[in-house]
């Protein structure tokens, strides 16, 4: 085990010698006090290197490698059809729903490789909370949905629940909106309100890391502007990667930008710099919207 | 014009396919319909006096103040009634007349041997008894009044003898007296026919040696033994078509050679003398006071036992019996349904093994019913009790368990379609949150899952309620004691409406009864179906929804 | 609400954090919870397979004494069927050829009206209307085969007795009448099925070279649906040759070939009901209870070829509408 997280520990800095430029530039939407923050935990919370899915023999992903950064906010875009959903979900391993889904490279979290035979898929789901493209609250009352997490982390007082249900709720930006009716059904709510409760069950594992998988292509622009919001406020707590095709949200949001195009990673930097200076001409037609 | 007879044509194909569902409708309009008017009758229908005598007696339910009461007023209407027939019995009957005076020379024998009188006298009177007696007998058997007349006038001129005085011989010369009234009125000649006929007529009054009649047992016969000899009709409509027999007689008679014999009716009354006319007026008149026709909800029909093999009571114990043999076989069926359908749905990985399972989920679905009978008595009763060390007979368990292998693929594939129906995204939802799958199926999918699972529920309990031929030597009986544990045999709705549409004469004689025990079973069947097709559409109205 | 009310509470704190590989016991008992979780399943799920097997293996072995014993060529050729007597005699031909006879008879009533009305709900009827026919056919199916055999006793039989001069009213037209309505409901919701699996375009193309309905669906739809049709036409036959009660109640159970062999007022005897009504008879370790359930192979053996061809025209269905 220790020999492995070395070996992660040399991959990922050949890796910042080489093609993709990761130093930690202080971003212009962040204070300096954030800053701080993410330098104090600078290396990488995933780490992807030479990763590849297959559907059969299909790929989904080929050779990716890249590293994902804590306390900041990680957009992944590109055309439809390019592997960046299948690239997310393989960050938590949803893929191995699909039958016949083999894998090749390594994919770390925390420097654990989590293909892994021997990762604890509990533990890894629940350090890594992923939000769906569509809302999709448990057909239980709001509290129920929020609670779900924590009860199979073995929490069962009640009194401890209520805590984290609100505190969720808060951290979602929900709680004011529903406080009073905790036992109602989570289906009555909103398109936008099911998303945020969808965040406030994931935030609820007390994960570090939150894919988001387009959260916001099924709401409409007030609700998408405040899960932006919500992003805005999470990522000084959480590693946050997002799949968008909406290159406004990207830019809005995102601190790094990685352009996908048919399952590989073509460019992968700075936001600001993706959108204003490209390095690869494929990114620069699909942002210039030449294509895509 | 071609044109037009494509159109003719297209229009006649319409037609016609719009047809065949208008007739599927009509056929199960016209099965279901009459089935369930005749099997209503079971429960509601004009109760008469004999009816609530019989439930009072039977089932220990009833007004006792009200229906002494009725009893009462009725009884007067049987005790005329039966007067009136004696009456005209006296002057046709030989047979009874002929026993009735030897009866009486033998107990007048033993009056006189109880007064202790002289030897020569006993023989005396015996002797001129004796005599009285043969002379009216061979009077019975002369047809022809002049013959009679002086037979009879013989006995009566012993009729002021002091001897008899007081005595049972007294009882000769009243038989006397009331056959010379009857021979000067009736033609004698058609006395033989006369007791024929008497002979039904009281039949349908009262009863015959196995079929209950109009009034019940005469009120000086002692109680039949046959429970349901023990009352006349119990329900306004059987006694409306015994009054019809009791006014008619049907003939099938040949109107013109070499074609089918018509039926035809002729009053009864004409088979008899008019002495017997008053008893069809005043039959005709007090019908209904006779009988007290009153409208009843016999709603314990669902609860009774039957008697005399259903021609009283109702279904209680098939109904109880339907419903173990069902609960029991639903408790094999539920797990292994649910647990093949979330196998087949959530694990299945290895095509070959998946697509042998899935083959013979659909063989077994094909495999005949009767089948189905063979084999849970070749395997259950057979092989597994011996080997389980129970007795090997056929039981509400052997019953149970065969049914429940022939629902399996009913429950297995309502199941999976159900769990196949809950969204993927819900089983994402909570895989995400490091649920582990077993818990993600038992508190995700399985609740979402829950109706749909709830209908193939219902749908296979309806399936194992109406299943006869796997039951038929596997734990069905068609009389027996309401069981008391999962190894006795029991009856069942479905092998009791069998017996019952193919049973004997007395079946055939308790319509109400026949039509009771499978509108029963039909209605429960129909009730869980239409809970499945209605809960069904609720559900995917809500899946889709969403 | 405040960022630091948040992070306050719920920012990730390393004691809550968990390994994220497994402890070698951790290992050990998700290995094995998984595999014998799996395995319990599997072996639950197991049970339609061994059900299948048991019937098989019990119904031929009960009848395994007679068939050895007794000369095949005789049992199927033969067409006296006298179980009781003096020197029993068991020759099933009659009794299989009375068990197809009703099939294909119900068959030629059904088929042709279950066809009409699959096509009546799938390309005439509004969704609305479909929702209320539908369940007609669902309790059609769901109603129990003792009350069709009820009905076909104590109603149809006297109704034809009265109405048609039969001299018996329980005979193979009852029969195979109440068998037809029995089959209705698999083959319309079969053929129903693989109608509108045909897929809009090819009702779009036959109706835009002006063909009218008739012509659509005779020429077009029909034939592309053809092998969902075959399978429910095949299906039905399934229900109709393993049905017991009703032909046991109405065929009259007379072991006779109708002789001529389209009189349908004959009474005649098939292989479910002769095992019906026989069996409570047969002693135990019998001749004759080996012979019905010799019986009962020849309806496996014929119910499970059935099974096979519609599962072959199902899959070929299944095939082809996946292509268009």
């Amino acid at each position: 085990m220790p020999q492995e997280s070395d070996d992660m520990q040399t991959t990922a800095d050949s890796i910042r010698k080489s093609n993709i430029r990761t130093t930690l530039a202080v971003s212009n939407k962040r204070t300096p006090a954030a800053a701080m923050t993410a330098e104090a935990c600078e290396c990488a919370v995933i780490r992807s290197k030479n990763f590849s899915l297959y559907y059969g023999s299909k790929a989904g992903v080929k050779n990716i490698t890249m590293d994902i950064y804590p306390c900041s906010v990680t957009a992944i875009i590109g055309p439809s059809g390019c592997g960046k959903s299948t690239f997310l979900r393989s960050i938590n391993r949803m893929n191995d729903l699909i039958p016949h889904v083999r894998t090749e490279g390594r994919l770390a979290v925390d420097g654990h490789d989590i293909y892994d035979k021997r990762t604890n898929l509990v533990n890894l789901r629940q350090q890594v909370g992923m939000v769906f493209q569509k809302p999709n609250p448990f057909p239980k009352s709001i509290f129920d949905n929020v609670a779900y997490g924590p009860n199979l982390q073995g929490v069962r007082r009640k009194d401890e629940l209520q805590h984290i249900v609100e505190q969720s709720l808060r951290g979602a930006a929900l709680w004011d909106e529903v406080k009073d009716d905790l036992k109602k059904s989570a289906l009555a709510l909103s398109g936008g309100q099911q998303q945020r409760l969808c965040i406030a069950r994931a935030l609820a594992t007390r994960p570090r890391v939150l894919l988001m998988d387009e959260p916001c292509s099924a709401l409409d622009p007030i609700a998408t502007g405040r899960i932006e919001d919500l992003m805005g406020q999470l990522q000084s707590t959480y590693t946050i990667v997002i799949v968008t095709h909406n290159m406004q949200q990207a830019a809005r949001v995102s601190e790094r930008a990685a352009f996908f195009c048919l399952g590989e990673l073509i460019e992968y930097d700075h936001t600001s710099k993706i959108f204003s200076n490209p390095g690869k001409k494929e990114t620069e037609d699909y942002v210039t919207g030449r294509f895509g | 014009m071609n044109l037009r007879i494509r159109g003719t044509l297209d229009r006649f194909f319409t037609a016609a396919t719009g047809l065949s569902v208008v007739l599927l409708m009509l056929v199960l309009v016209a099965i279901l319909g009459p089935m369930l008017y005749r099997g209503s009758n079971a429960v509601f229908f004009q109760g008469t006096v004999e009816f609530r005598k019989m439930q009072r007696d039977l089932f220990r339910r009833s007004d006792e103040a009200t229906l002494n009461a009725e009893i009462a007023e009725t009884e007067v209407f049987h005790r005329r009634i039966s007067e009136m027939i004696d009456e005209f019995r006296k002057g046709v009957d030989i047979e009874a007349m002929s026993s009735q005076v030897r009866d009486i020379h033998r107990t007048f024998g033993q009056e006189l041997r109880a007064k202790a009188v002289a030897d020569d006298r006993y023989t005396e009177l015996r002797n001129l008894t004796r005599d009285i007696r043969d002379s009216l007998e061979a009077a019975f058997a002369k047809q022809d009044i002049r013959e009679i007349r002086p037979l009879l006038d013989g006995v009566l001129l012993h009729a002021e003898n002091p001897a008899f005085q007081g005595t049972a011989a007294e009882k000769f010369f009243e038989i006397a007296r009331s056959f010379l009234a009857t021979a000067e009125t009736v033609d004698l000649n058609h006395q033989q026919e006369y007791a024929a006929a008497l002979r039904e007529l009281q039949g349908i009054l009262f009863h015959t040696q196995d079929l209950p009649g109009l009034l019940g047992p005469r009120p000086d016969e002692p109680q039949p033994l046959l429970v349901m000899l023990r009352y006349g009709a119990t329900r306004w409509d059987q006694a409306q078509q015994l009054l019809d027999r009791f006014f008619w007689v049907e003939e099938w008679v040949e109107e013109k050679p070499g074609e089918p014999l018509v039926m035809r009716k002729e009053p009864r009354a004409d088979l008899f003398p008019e002495t017997l006319g008053p008893l069809f007026a005043y039959v005709q008149e007090n019908a209904d006071k006779m009988l007290k026709p009153k409208f009843t909800a016999y709603w314990q029909f669902f609860l009774d036992d039957n008697f005399n093999s259903h021609y009283f009571g109702g279904v209680g114990p098939e109904i109880l019996g339907t419903l173990f043999i069902t609960l029991v076989g639903m408790l094999f069926v539920i797990p292994f349904g649910i647990v093949s359908a979330a196998y087949l749905v959530e694990c299945a990985t290895d095509g070959q093994v998946i697509r042998i399972i899935r083959m013979c989920i659909n063989t077994l679905a094909g495999v005949p019913s009767i089948v189905f009978g063979l084999f849970g008595l070749a395997f259950f009763v057979l092989f597994l009790f011996p080997l389980l060390g129970f007795e090997p007979k056929p039981c509400i368990l052997a019953a149970s368990m065969t049914l429940a292998v022939l629902t399996l693929p009913v429950m297995i594939r309502a199941s999976e379609e159900a769990i196949r129906a809950v969204p993927r995204h819900y089983k994402e939802g909570a895989l995400a949150l490091g649920a582990s799958r077993f818990h993600t199926f038992v508190t995700i999918t399985l609740p979402a899952a829950l109706p749909g699972i709830l209908t193939g529920v219902i749908l296979s309990l309806s399936r194992i309620a109406g299943e006869t031929a796997p039951i038929l030597f596997t734990g069905a009986v068609s009389m027996g004691d309401v069981p008391r544990s999962v190894f006795d045999p029991t009856r069942t709705l479905s092998y009791g409406s069998y017996d019952m549409a193919v049973g004997d004469r007395l079946a055939m004689m308790v319509p109400h009864n026949q039509y009771g025990m499978v509108v029963t079973l039909v209605a429960l069947i129909l009730i869980l179906n239409t809970v499945a097709i209605v809960l069904r559409t609720r559900v995917y109205r809500k899946l889709r929804g969403q | 609400m405040s960022n630091a009310q948040i992070s306050l509470t719920l920012e990730p704190a390393a004691d809550t954090r968990r390994p994220m590989a497994l402890t070698p016991g951790e290992d050990f008992r998700g290995y094995l919870a998984s595999h014998l979780g799996r395995a319990v399943l599997f072996l639950m799920t197991f049970t339609s397979v061994l059900a299948v097997l048991l019937i098989l293996l019990f119904v031929i072995l009960r009848s395994f004494s007679f068939l050895s014993g007794y000369s095949l060529v005789e049992f199927l050729a033969s067409r006296d069927w006298r179980p009781t007597a003096e020197s029993p005699v068991f020759g099933s031909l009659a009794i299989i050829v009375g068990s197809l006879y009703v099939s294909f008879a119900a068959l030629l009533f059904a088929v042709p009206l279950g066809v009409l009305a699959a096509v009546f709900l799938s390309d005439i009827l509004s969704w609305k209307a479909r929702n209320v026919v539908k369940p007609v056919v669902e309790i059609l199916a769901a109603i129990p085969s003792v009350a069709y055999g009820f009905f076909a006793v104590l109603v149809l039989a006297p109704w034809m007795q009265k109405h048609l001069g039969l001299s018996t009213g329980t005979n193979a037209l009852n029969a195979s009448l109440i068998l037809a309505i029995m089959a209705l409901p698999t083959i319309i919701s079969v053929a129903e099925d693989s109608i509108s699996a045909i897929g809009r375009e090819l009702r779009e193309a036959s109706y835009s070279c002006g063909a009218t309905r008739m012509e659509t669906m005779i020429k077009v739809i029909i034939p592309a649906a053809h092998s969902g049709i075959i399978a429910a036409v095949v299906l039905g036959m399934m229900r109709a040759i393993g049905e017991t009660m009703v032909v046991w109640m109405a065929s009259g159970n007379a072991t006779q070939i109708p002789h001529p062999w389209w009189d349908v007022s004959q009474s005649i005897r098939t292989m479910t009901a002769t095992i019906a009504g026989e069996m409570g008879e047969a002693p135990e370790d019998s001749e004759h209870r080996g012979a019905l359930f010799a019986i009962g192979v020849l309806l496996l053996i014929l119910t499970f070829s059935l099974n096979i061809v519609s599962e072959y025209f199902l899959s070929r269905a299944k095939k082809a509408t996946g292509k268009t």
